[in-house]
């Protein structure tokens, strides 16, 4: 360990203040902060709550019956980031549909979704557009320039969340966030001080070892004072203004709307959509998606994980029925979500 | 899934920039930065070029430390 991550470790360690819940909005947090072994070295008294931000993990099922729907009925080419192909729908997943022939393909990005349907005029290309504001700008130039090269054989399947209301949502499940490091190269920190004046606190955190210490030392530190906080701790990368050039992106492609969160229910105007002059790339219209009403294993309960109501081994399911290799609940889908970090790293973790 | 890989920028060409990430080079966006040049350090997610790299971790993380008296 660094001199850096041990000045901040041995910091956390001595802590004797009053219990704190922290929670970690980013999916990646999530993943690094088992990895490198922080959960362990932790006092009794801070908490670590897995959040929301891991987008696959949220997503509700009804999403993935869609582009089940779109596979299956429609036969269109899906083209998806790796991590949505076995997320459960309704009765199978994307894997399962693929292995009887359907046609769905993992890209890096969605340029490389628009890439191929240029070269495959002969097939209908859907895009899953999930994400947030970091990798929503991306699926936002897809359709711009689909537009404007007129590549009619490429559409959208939008389920793209911004963060901004999921804290206000969840701002009694913690005492304070570690604000997700590359949604914040986006947004920019403004809306931070704004969730300040609201009285919710929160760091923006990098990834490495020294900056997850640092931005969870530095919440203790500042939760001392008892009021609200917030500091930038990622400021090599997160800047106040953000990209004002992304954000115009996607607001020139995509509007809010109401929009549901798997596990916790419908936050008002956390979503986007493509707005009407962009209609003909939208999915759901092009291919008169029905509206399909989703149904979870009722037994899964990464609804409550999300909150940070329940740990993962508190699940009934998880590790037995629920595994890496036959997940049940998204949260053990993506390598981001909790249930995957607990099953990899040790169920021993508190 | 907003996992970033920093990369180091080879060329900038209209909206796009040639990026070499440990000798995996590609062409990515560079809509989302203002005046990007050749010899930033940037970070990349999903195809586009998110934001440059200004400094090192260790550096940053004992700076805030010493700030906050920790």
């Amino acid at each position: 360990m660094s001199s850096v991550a041990e000045k901040a470790a041995e910091y956390i360690r001595s802590y004797q203040g009053r219990p704190i819940r922290i929670m970690e909005v980013c999916g990646t947090h999530t993943h690094e902060i088992f990895r490198q072994g922080i959960r362990r070295m932790l006092p009794e008294s801070v908490h670590l709550i897995s959040g929301p931000g891991c987008p696959v993990c949220v997503t509700p099922i009804d999403y993935i019956d869609e582009a089940l729907f779109l596979a299956k009925e429609k036969h269109v080419t899906i083209c998806t980031f790796g991590d949505l192909v076995r997320v459960p729908g309704t009765e199978e997943n994307l894997q399962d549909v693929r292995a009887e022939g359907a046609k769905v393909r993992m890209v890096y990005s969605p340029m490389d979704a628009l890439a191929y349907a240029e070269k495959h005029p002969e097939e209908d290309v859907v895009f899953l557009s999930v994400g947030f504001e970091t990798t929503t700008p991306p699926s936002a130039i897809s359709v711009r320039e689909a537009d404007a090269r007129g590549v009619r054989n490429y559409a959208v399947l939008t389920a793209n969340k911004t963060m901004d209301q999921a804290y206000r949502a969840l701002r009694d499940s913690a005492d304070a966030f570690l604000y997700p490091g590359h949604v914040s190269t986006i947004t920019g920190t403004g809306i931070y001080q704004e969730l300040k004046s609201e009285g919710i606190s929160g760091v923006v955190t990098g990834f490495t070892g020294a900056e997850l210490l640092t931005a969870i030392a530095v919440s203790l530190k500042k939760m001392e004072d008892g009021k609200p906080f917030f500091v930038n701790c990622y400021p090599r990368v997160v800047t106040e203004e953000g990209s004002p050039s992304g954000r115009a992106i996607i607001n020139s492609v995509m509007e809010p709307i109401d929009s549901e969160w798997r596990g916790i229910g419908v936050i008002p105007k956390s979503g986007l959509k493509l707005r009407d002059r962009y209609e003909a790339f939208d999915a759901r219209k092009k291919y008169s998606i029905p509206n399909i009403q989703g149904h979870a294993d009722p037994r899964c309960r990464c609804g409550e994980v999300l909150k940070g109501e329940c740990t993962p081994n508190q699940c009934p399911v998880f590790g037995r029925a629920c595994t890496p290799e036959h997940p049940v609940g998204a949260c053990m889908v993506s390598n981001e979500g909790a249930c995957a970090a607990w099953f990899r790293y040790g169920r021993d973790f508190r | 899934m907003c996992v970033g890989l920093p990369a180091k920028v080879r060329k900038v060409k209209g909206g796009t920039a040639v990026i070499d990430a440990g000798g995996a080079v590609r062409e990515v966006s560079a809509e989302l930065i203002e005046n990007l040049e050749p010899g930033d350090f940037v970070m990349v997610h999903a195809g586009s070029a998110i934001a440059k790299i200004t400094s090192d971790d260790e550096q940053e993380s004992d700076q805030i430390l010493e700030e906050l008296g920790i």
